[in-house]
């Protein structure tokens, strides 16, 4: 295997013309180079023929170096004893080069078991500490058969080393063979800070595997020192924990050992990867056969899996639309119909078109029955709360009137889930046996709420039922839920809150007032609790006031005077504005030109002074006559004063107090023309009630143009005056109000103001008082139209920040877009253009074909109100 | 329903099985897992155990939020693949010769 090697002599001069050093310099460069590639073997065929050509030390040393990186190379490829063999040629023939080469030797011996020569060492009574340091070190990283340590015949048979591997020998013997007690632990044959001291704390990290007590286990595996040899085992560990994503990426051994100890997933995991693959891709032609080989696969690597794997494969299947007979056919039955099955069907269906929450509602009752008949929960647990409150939710995003009809249809054509019961197990075949008479009792929303927060009443159930109740009924029921939230929350002063407006709104004020004093008993700091009671005592001296009754009406107010929060911001001119009102039904005159000019001084305005008092007048029911007795005539403004901020301060304080102002026709022109100049300076809040005041009495122009100021100023109030710009368009620009409406809620969603998506949403809706048209069934049934991109958004808001002026040109009419395409025939038939009722019933028709179609996607049997399913 | 904080606990995965507690335990049990995990697993140490046993316990120490996790949790659109459990349940006593392959692999 090896030739001879000429022994170093003295170089000759030169060879071929060249020096010995030239020659020497490049061709070493080349061995260089191929030892740095791993090519160990032509590269010391080469050092050979270079030495053999040149016999120089410097010839010799790079022989040597090419002989340690070729050893060093067997070695790692496992050619021990190829290794063992050029080692001694080396040694022999380069006696010298022993050091260079002693690393090697240890290694070989390492491999071969020969510990011997290792440690033989360590009988040395003086050897230094820094030998002893590298041997120990060696024998840390390198031991890994404990079997020829503990037989090694170069130490004595009571040396520590020799007692510690036997030890750990036997102690691994039984940790992986079974329980063991944790004395046969202890090892204290082994220390922990010595060589061996890894293997110790590996033999614990199995035994606690073995125990189950997997957080025991990880920190052992922890305090394992990476370079040792027991760190070998880590890998395979942590992934029998679970750790590690998964046995693919593990060596080989490892592999082979967490599929001995936990049985091999990969064949399994594989099989239902290319299962997802097939449902993802909707290859029904490869459903079957992967569900198939799938299930097979779990059969054989993870049985306890199966049944759930079938459940899971039944519903995907379902959404796939495979053939159920099909199905169950491959996979030897049906799927278990047990709660895990009707909950996971539940919600595969939840989320579809309106009819679908229907359906998903029947199925979540099928789990229901079951979860109660398998102990899941009591029947009146909080789980059947949360039930009864998801089932109400999913109805609630069905429109009201669509949900009669669809309730009605499905309680006409619904017979059950018996026919599914075919070959299901006694234990669940007897559930539906149990509930043979059909309560369809899940398809009521009143129903689910009442029953939700009888079992677990709390303020998020009540607050939902009540806004149902609100949007549905008259105010009986829902002061009648509210009640009910006051007996079960007593300590709660929402539904105080709640009732207190409901008696309000009516006029009910004694009544309202007893609630709001009930309210000030539980929680009198209450923001809201606080604005009640303000308005409340302003709306019963508005009442004394429209009674012709202002002594009455001044008891209020002095009760008004004593409460903190009527002397906050501009409510004290609001105050003087109702005891003007007051001298004006006494006939005070004189009295009254002193309220006017306490109102003026406090609003620094004459001309919100007046407007505050006319809405204050007005309110209380005083003629114009009697108002003009006691106003100015005229209102001077200053050249400094801005009548548009005059008006919005003051209809900032009519929003306040509940009581809406109206602009006076004398000033919409001056305030319009305020708003339009570039350099208005009314802040975002004053704009927003100008706006809101304008809208109140149908002033779009005067709405569009503070919505136009307000978009101008930019930044994080853009949203709200996008809002106020899509309430302010006339009723003909609804697709440019229907994109600032999504840009709005899109906005809004951004800034986290759910109030505002909220509002967005009922506005485009139609449910905001803007009216629904006939596009309407199409919006509502696109769960995007709210989704706009970074874009679109920009784009809306740049189109509206330039529409400064109010839109006054209608569009043409819509049958001319429709008439477009054939003009020859638009002479002849001129009289049988559709008209704008025909084109609505087009429409119409379009969009219900369209829900139709949606419907159709995911539900192929809509009249029985059941699927054949399995 | 769904505005709760999203901790480091899949949907899919049992809070239960986290704090190691049986499905019908009642709150003095959970709550004594809990604790008992916890100084297992401090924060310091074992940040992200830590973070899936506090995720696990306040999903389990609230009613409601229990009873959601128990409607919701399930997520029939979930690759087939996460429903591998995540870790070797059964473990098999092998003796030592698997366990020394791995250390006399080159």
């Amino acid at each position: 295997m090896f030739g001879k090697h000429k022994q170093t002599k003295t170089p000759p001069a030169s060879v071929g013309g060249m020096t010995d050093t030239s020659v020497l310099t490049s061709q070493e460069e080349e061995v260089r180079a191929m030892l740095a590639r791993g090519s160990t073997k032509p590269a010391l065929e080469l050092a050979k023929k270079i030495h053999k050509q040149l016999g120089t030390q410097a010839s010799e040393a790079l022989l040597l170096d090419a002989y340690v990186a070729r050893i060093r190379s067997l070695l790692e490829h496992g050619l021990t004893v190829e290794a063992k063999a050029l080692l001694e040629l080396v040694r022999e023939r380069y006696p010298y080069a022993k050091d260079k080469v002693a690393d090697l030797g240890v290694k070989v011996a390492v491999r071969q078991g020969n510990w011997d020569e290792v440690v033989g060492a360590l009988n040395a009574p003086a050897i230094p500490e820094e030998k002893r340091a590298a041997i120990e070190r060696v024998l840390k990283c390198q031991v890994t058969d404990l079997s020829a340590l503990a037989e090694c015949a170069a130490l004595a048979p009571q040396h520590p080393l020799r007692v510690g591997a036997a030890a750990l020998r036997k102690a691994i013997e039984a940790v992986t063979s079974g329980q063991v007690t944790d004395d046969a632990l202890r090892l204290p044959e082994v220390s922990h800070r010595g060589p061996l001291g890894p293997w110790k704390t590996l033999v614990r990290a199995i035994a606690h595997f073995y125990r189950q007590d997997d957080v025991a286990c990880e920190r052992c595996l922890q305090n394992i020192d990476p370079d040792s040899a027991p760190a070998r085992l880590v890998p395979a560990l942590q992934a029998m924990l679970g750790r590690r994503p998964g046995e693919h990426r593990l060596s080989t051994a490892s592999a082979s050992l967490v599929g001995q100890v936990g049985g091999s997933m990969e064949g399994l995991r594989n099989a239902l990867r290319s299962l997802d693959a097939a449902f993802a891709a909707d290859a029904q032609s490869k459903i079957i056969p992967e569900a198939q080989r799938t299930i097979s696969a779990c059969r054989a690597a993870c049985p306890e899996l199966v049944e759930r794997l079938h459940q899971h494969i039944a519903i995907r299947a379902v959404n796939s639309e495979v053939r159920p007979s099909r199905l169950q056919a491959s996979m030897g039955g049906p799927a278990i119909q047990n709660a895990y099955f009707w909950r996971l069907f539940a919600r595969s269906v939840e989320g579809g078109a309106d009819f679908l929450a229907v359906e998903a509602c029947s199925l979540w009752e099928q789990f229901r029955q079951h979860a109660l008949a398998e102990g899941w929960f009591q029947e009146d647990g909080p789980e059947a709360a949360a039930l009864y409150l998801h089932m109400a939710e999913l109805l609630l995003e069905i429109p009201s009137e669509e949900l009669i009809e669809i309730r009605a249809e499905f309680m006409k054509g619904f017979s059950g889930y018996g026919h599914s019961y075919e070959g299901q197990p006694p234990a669940v075949r007897a559930v539906p046996a149990k509930h043979r008479t059909p309560d369809f009792y899940y398809l009521f929303p009143e129903g689910l709420f009442e029953r939700s927060c009888a079992i677990d009443p709390h303020r998020e159930a009540f607050e939902r039922w009540l806004d149902w109740e609100r949007q549905q009924s008259d105010w009986k029921t829902a002061d009648r839920v509210a009640e009910s939230w006051r007996r079960a929350l007593p300590n709660d002063s929402q539904p105080l809150l709640y009732l207190m407006e409901s008696a309000e709104e009516r006029g009910a004020l004694n009544k309202a007032l007893g609630y709001l004093e009930q309210a000030e008993k539980l929680d009198a700091l209450k923001p809201e609790v606080r604005r009640a009671a303000l308005r409340l005592l302003v709306a019963q001296a508005v009442r004394y006031l429209r009674q012709r009754k202002p002594r009455r009406a001044e008891e209020k107010l002095v009760d008004l005077e004593a409460l903190p929060q009527a002397h906050e911001t501009d409510r004290p001119a609001f105050l003087a504005a109702l005891r003007w009102t007051g001298c004006v039904i006494l006939g005070e005159d004189k009295a009254a030109s002193g309220y006017f000019t306490q109102v003026s001084q406090l609003l620094e305005s004459p001309a919100a002074a007046v407007l505050i008092c006319r809405s204050a007048g007005n309110a209380c029911g005083l003629e114009p006559n009697e108002m003009d007795r006691c106003l100015p005539r005229k209102v001077f403004l200053d050249q400094t004063d801005s009548l548009a901020g005059a008006v919005a301060r003051a209809c900032a304080l009519g929003d306040d107090m509940n009581v809406a102002f109206t602009i006076p026709r004398e000033f919409q022109r001056e305030i319009f023309k305020e708003l339009s100049d570039d350099h208005c300076s009314l802040e975002a809040r004053q704009l927003r009630a100008l706006a809101e005041a304008a809208l109140r009495h149908s002033l779009g122009e005067l709405a569009y143009a503070a919505s136009a100021a307000g978009l101008a100023k930019g930044g994080a109030t853009e949203a709200r005056f996008l809002l106020l710009r899509a309430r302010a368009l006339p009723s003909w620009e609804f697709e440019r109000r229907s994109d600032c409406l999504a840009v709005t809620a899109e906005l809004a969603r951004r800034q986290r103001d759910m109030a505002l998506v909220d509002e967005a949403v009922d506005l485009q809706r139609g449910h905001g008082g803007l009216g629904t048209d006939f596009l309407d069934p199409l919006d509502t049934l696109d769960e995007h139209a709210f989704s706009r991109t970074t874009e679109q958004v920009n784009a809306v808001l740049k189109r509206e920040k330039q529409s400064c002026t109010f839109p006054v040109q209608e569009p043409e009419p819509f049958y001319d877009r429709f008439g477009e395409e054939d003009e020859a025939d638009e002479e002849d038939e001129e009289d049988e253009l559709p008209t704008f009722g025909d084109i609505a019933r087009l429409l119409l028709e379009s969009a219900k074909a369209k829900v139709k179609k949606k419907r159709g996607q995911k539900h192929q049997d809509e009249t029985s109100g059941q699927r054949s399913l399995f | 329903m769904n505005r709760h904080r999203q901790g480091v606990i899949a949907a899919h995965e049992d809070p239960r099985e986290i704090l190691g507690v049986a499905p019908n335990a009642g709150d003095e049990e959970i709550r004594a897992a809990y604790l008992r995990k916890v100084k297992e697993n401090p924060p310091d140490r074992a940040p992200a155990a830590f973070e899936r046993i506090r995720d696990a316990y306040e999903i389990l120490r609230d009613p409601r939020r229990r009873a959601l996790h128990l409607l919701l949790s399930a997520d029939p659109e979930a690759p087939l693949v996460s429903l591998l459990p995540t870790r070797t349940r059964e473990r098999r006593f092998t003796g030592p010769g698997p366990w020394l392959a791995v250390m006399r692999e080159k």
